[in-house]
């Protein structure tokens, strides 16, 4: 299926070079299916089909909301959620410092390339810091198995969800429902890294706790954005 | 008694050398029952003597010597004796004596009387707790307690009166308070900031007051505190853009309290006030979207304040996504879909709550419904995901469905509560059975259609020969050959139109099937008897109309019948008619008619009388009934023979019928003046048959007035037994369809041998005619023949075909053709 794929409908060469090259097998290879499965095929179709922006969000927004699922199954069970807890540690998540909106009115207000930045922003933000907690987690924790696959899968799906974001991304400015102001502002990569540092000093808890919290986000974001464009669809 | 016998068995100096002595003497401490129905007894050990010493209780009842032994040493503790209900007798008294006993010896105790109804004393109450209350500003003390428990549970119905007591802690003297039988009590008066000591103790009945339970203290609050701290119970957002948070207040200290609720949001220091205590309702506040942000944590706390000084709850932490809750789902409708050649199968559709706006993507909601019969107990929980619609196909027809729904946000929040119930009537499914039903039904019917078309064509010839008989042929069948020897039968084939003889094929066929004789004279020489049944002689008169062709079966009576009531009006005096006048008047219609008026009379009459006259009136004999068929109708065959050569086709009825004229009435015209006198000679043959009936029946006059009935007579029964006869039968009504044939060879009749009872004319061959004889046959053998009569029955039915009925009844010569109608 993967080859036919590929034949049928040719990726940029730049796109399918990223989603593959980080990724070290056999991990990356099963990444690079789902991946490859995520942006190409449709599943339980015959074959390939050239998917429209609404199969690619409704696609970004499942993945986005497995990984959600996961961090708060990762949180709930290892860091269990108390009220004092939650209230305890004046935790500061490395992303705090982004002004992301907190509530539905200022999602809708907001552009939407702003909105789509903010999600990219956000996924690349924890890009390093999930990697780097998983070593982190493999060498100092003692963690189920369960519990290391789970990190690991996250950090997988977070890499697979920001190639989708930006998937997603090329389309919409490609059809002009965006406009192309978006690459201006990727010069963030480096405020990205800068970020992630603060992130290696969070303790584990706190870790998981903003990673589910922005996990949560994206999707919402995610969410917003696609029946902002798409209101007619299943909004 | 004990010590007695055992103290000599130790030396003293011996025993006290090893320090060893027999136990002391125990003491009973007390006996005590709980609840009247089992009591229990303790004692204090004496000294053991130094050896293990074993201790036995044993009592008496008051009204036996007998001496029994403790039943239960255990339940009430070490050195007691417990005595369950089956050994507690609240009207015995008890003498209860407690042995030690060791090696060297025992000791015994005093013994110790015990009547259970007074020593009864329960235990202490328990479980007492103390609050104060604030009612319209007066504080007052609110204690509660429990019955003391039991060790059998199943007597634990007791009425238990209580005590209460109490008094400030620092001082001595307790006040005590008469509760009843309650188990709560409402303590007013008390002093303010005082700290008071609560006991409470109760009674069973007149029996002792149980101990004191164990103290209770609690602190009267007085009005100088402040308030206790509230607790924030739960925060919640509808729709995931506003939310609220409750708090429980608590104790206000008796002042005026109010209640402030502060937050700070993550990671910042400043504190916030509640920004709306109203919308969400008393002891809320409701953060409206402003104030509500997502992905961050609120830190909410609640502070009570009156003028005495303030409380603050403890914090409580807050992240909305993580608190939304939505309200249920809204519009469920149940919908029962009935699509052709499939099952029925209910469609379920509800709508996400009018707060949540899924439009927009920020909330998306989850729906769960769950469904049970109405009588089931388990529910049925499915999973529906995001959509708002959902098909159930499996669920059992004819069965009451409650079906609820509830939904979550994806990923978070928590589940609503249950729309409330929908109910829906699964209808019985029909569909499938009801067909095979209606094809089985539609298949029977459409064979029993086809069976009885079937039928119907091959019979149909016989079905119609029924509603249209056929017109017959005279047909007089099997004159044998003695008939022929005779020479006499001459006369007869000619009147039968059979030209030729001997008679070939063609003359068998025309059987006789009908043999009517007319006998006006008969009539009017014989009082006739037919009153008790004119029906009878109202068929025969039907009979007469179709009789002379020998067939006529299909002939309906009741063409006669309407003729006769025409003139119904005639009186019953026409009966008193000279009988010779009408015979020689030769107006066989006149008579007819006449005869009609009078048996319709009889009809009148008879249907009064009874409906069971339509029965075989030979075995009516002996009944009620008057013998009035006694014979007024005699001829011999050989008359039979005459008469028919003077066959007078006599259109009697009005004509426009034409069947009438195709099956005449015969009248018989006596021309020939010999005939004539051999009628008479039969007619004085009658006359004493008459008066026998008359002798029989001398109170019954009535019957023998109508001297005008003019009877046909079929042919019955040819016996053939003794003297072989021909029966000749009033035509009757439909009832009497038996049949009299000849098996044997044919024989001519030509002489009447008798008259029988009930219109029946036995008929002699012409070799030997015994008319005395035959004459005074009685009913009975008449009635003997009905019954043989009645065993030839099966052979009358299906002479209607001519040719078959030749073929059934070969052999037999006479045949009654009231046989052959099957309609009768």
């Amino acid at each position: 299926m993967l080859p036919i794929a590929v034949l049928v409908y040719p990726l940029p060469v730049s796109l399918t070079r990223a989603a593959l090259t980080p990724l070290p097998p056999p991990a990356g290879a099963a990444a690079a299916l789902a991946l490859l499965w995520l942006l190409i095929c449709a599943p339980g179709d015959a074959g390939c089909r050239l998917l429209t922006v609404a199969d690619l969000f409704d696609r970004v927004i499942r993945h986005s909301g497995r990984i959600h699922s996961l961090a708060t199954a990762l949180y709930e069970k290892h860091f269990p959620p108390r009220d004092n807890e939650l209230g305890k540690s004046a935790r500061k998540c490395h992303t705090s410092g982004m002004l992301t909106p907190n509530g539905k009115e200022y999602a809708q207000k907001i552009p939407r390339e702003e909105l789509t930045h903010l999600i990219l922003k956000l996924l690349q933000a924890w890009k390093e810091p999930l990697s780097h907690f998983n070593q982190h987690i493999e060498h100092y924790q003692e963690l189920p198995d369960d519990s290391l696959s789970k990190a690991k899968q996250i950090s997988n799906m977070v890499h697979e969800l920001k190639t989708g974001v930006e998937k997603v991304t090329e389309k919409m400015q490609s059809m002009g429902i965006i406009s192309n102001s978006l690459n201006g502002m990727a010069s963030s990569e480096a405020t990205g890294l800068s970020i992630s540092n603060e992130a290696n000093m969070m303790s584990d808890s706190d870790f998981i706790h903003c990673f589910r919290r922005d996990s949560n986000k994206v999707q919402s974001y995610l969410k917003i954005l696609k029946c902002r464009i798409m209101p007619e669809n299943s909004c | 008694d004990f010590e007695n016998v055992l103290s000599p068995l130790c030396i003293l100096d011996f025993c006290t050398s090893l320090g060893q002595s027999y136990p002391g003497k125990p003491k009973i401490i007390r006996c005590r029952s709980l609840e009247k129905e089992t009591f229990s007894c303790w004692w204090k050990p004496g000294s053991d003597g130094r050896l293990p010493t074993n201790y036995t209780l044993f009592y008496s009842k008051d009204s036996e010597e007998n001496f029994y032994e403790c039943p239960d040493y255990r339940t009430s503790g070490p050195n007691s004796c417990y005595f369950d209900k089956n050994h507690t007798n609240p009207w015995t008294t008890y003498n209860i004596t407690v042995t030690a006993t060791n090696e060297i010896g025992s000791n015994s105790s005093d013994p110790q009387y015990v009547d259970v109804i007074s020593i009864v004393q329960p235990d202490a109450p328990v479980n007492l707790s103390l609050e104060t209350k604030t009612s319209a500003g007066i504080m007052y003390l609110w204690a509660k307690w429990s019955p003391p428990p039991l060790a059998d549970v199943s007597s634990n119905s007791h009425v238990y009166h209580y005590e209460l007591q109490l008094k400030p802690e620092k001082k001595e003297e307790w006040e005590t308070i008469s509760v009843g039988v309650q188990t709560q009590c409402k303590v007013t008066m008390l002093q303010a900031g005082v700290k008071y000591v609560v006991q409470v103790r109760c009674m069973l009945d007149r029996g002792e007051w149980s101990e004191w339970s164990s103290e209770r203290r609690i602190q009267i609050p007085n009005g100088e505190s402040s308030p206790e701290k509230p607790t924030i119970i739960k925060c919640r957002s509808p729709e995931k853009e506003t939310f609220t948070c409750w708090w429980k207040p608590g104790s206000d200290g008796g002042h005026p309290t109010n209640y402030t609720l502060l937050y700070s949001k993550e990671g910042e220091q400043q504190v916030y006030e509640c920004p709306d205590y109203r919308t969400a309702g008393p002891n809320s506040c409701y953060f409206d979207k402003k104030h509500t942000s997502f992905w961050t944590i609120y830190n909410i706390t609640v502070r009570a304040t009156n003028k005495m000084g303030s409380n603050v709850s403890d914090p409580h932490y807050v992240d909305v996504t993580y608190i939304v809750q939505p309200d249920p789902p809204v519009n469920v409708i149940l919908e029962l879909k009935k699509p052709i050649n499939t099952k029925p199968y209910l469609v379920l559709s509800w709508s996400p709550p009018p707060l949540a706006d899924v439009r927009s993507g920020w909330l998306t909601l989850e729906y769960e419904l769950r469904l049970k019969p109405e009588e089931g107990e388990e529910w049925e929980t499915v999973f529906v995901g995001q959509q708002t619609q959902y098909k159930m196909f499996s669920l059992n027809p004819g069965k009451k469905y409650i079906v609820q729904i509830h939904c979550k946000p994806d990923h978070h929040g928590s589940w609503s509560e249950w729309s409330s119930e929908k109910y829906i009537q699964i209808p019985t499914d029909f569909r499938v059975k009801d067909m095979v039903v209606w094809i089985i039904v539609g298949v029977l019917s459409s064979l029993i259609c086809l069976i009885m078309s079937w039928t119907m064509v091959l019979k149909g010839y016989r079905m119609i020969a029924f509603i249209l008989p056929p017109v017959p042929g005279p047909k007089i069948k099997g004159i044998d050959t003695h008939l022929l020897e005779t020479g006499k039968s001459e006369e007869l084939l000619s009147a039968l139109g059979c030209h030729g003889f001997p008679p070939t094929s063609d003359c068998e066929e025309l059987l006789i099937e009908y043999l009517e004789v007319e006998d006006s004279e008969d009539q009017q020489l014989m009082p006739s008897h037919d009153n008790g049944h004119p029906s009878k002689n109202a068929k025969m008169i039907t009979k007469g109309k179709d009789s002379d062709s020998g067939r006529g079966s299909c002939d309906s009576p009741s063409v006669l019948s309407e003729k006769c009531r025409e003139s119904h009006a005639l009186p019953s005096t026409l009966q008193t008619q000279d009988v010779r006048d009408v015979q020689e008047n030769k107006e066989g219609k006149r008579s007819w008619e006449t005869e009609c008026i009078a048996s319709e009379q009889k009809i009148l009459l008879f249907n009064n009388e009874s409906t069971k006259e339509t029965t075989w009136p030979a075995t009516q004999l002996p009944d009620n009934h008057p013998p009035m068929f006694a014979y007024h109708s005699i001829v011999d065959a050989h008359k039979i023979t005459l008469t028919t050569t003077n066959v007078n086709i006599a259109s009697f009825l009005v004509g426009n019928e034409e069947h009438q004229s195709q099956y005449p009435i015969t009248e018989t015209v006596h021309d020939d003046m010999e005939k004539q006198r051999e009628m008479e000679n039969l007619h004085s043959k009658t006359d004493q048959t008459t008066v026998q009936v008359i002798k029989t029946r001398p109170n019954d006059k009535s019957p023998f007035l109508n001297p005008k009935l003019m009877d046909y007579v079929e042919v019955h029964k040819v016996r053939q037994d003794k003297e072989t006869a021909v029966l000749l039968k009033h035509k009757e009504n439909s009832g009497k369809r038996e049949k009299y044939t000849v098996p044997g060879p044919s024989k001519e009749y030509t002489k009447v041998s008798t008259v029988v009872d009930h219109n029946i004319l036995v008929l002699m061959p012409d070799s030997r005619i015994h008319h005395t004889s035959v004459i005074q046959e009685p009913a009975v053998e008449m009635s003997q023949n009905l019954q043989q009569g009645q065993a030839e029955k099966n052979m009358s039915y299906c002479l209607t075909v001519p040719s078959e009925c030749k073929r059934e009844t070969s052999g037999s010569e006479y045949m009654d053709p009231s046989s052959f109608m099957p309609f009768k």
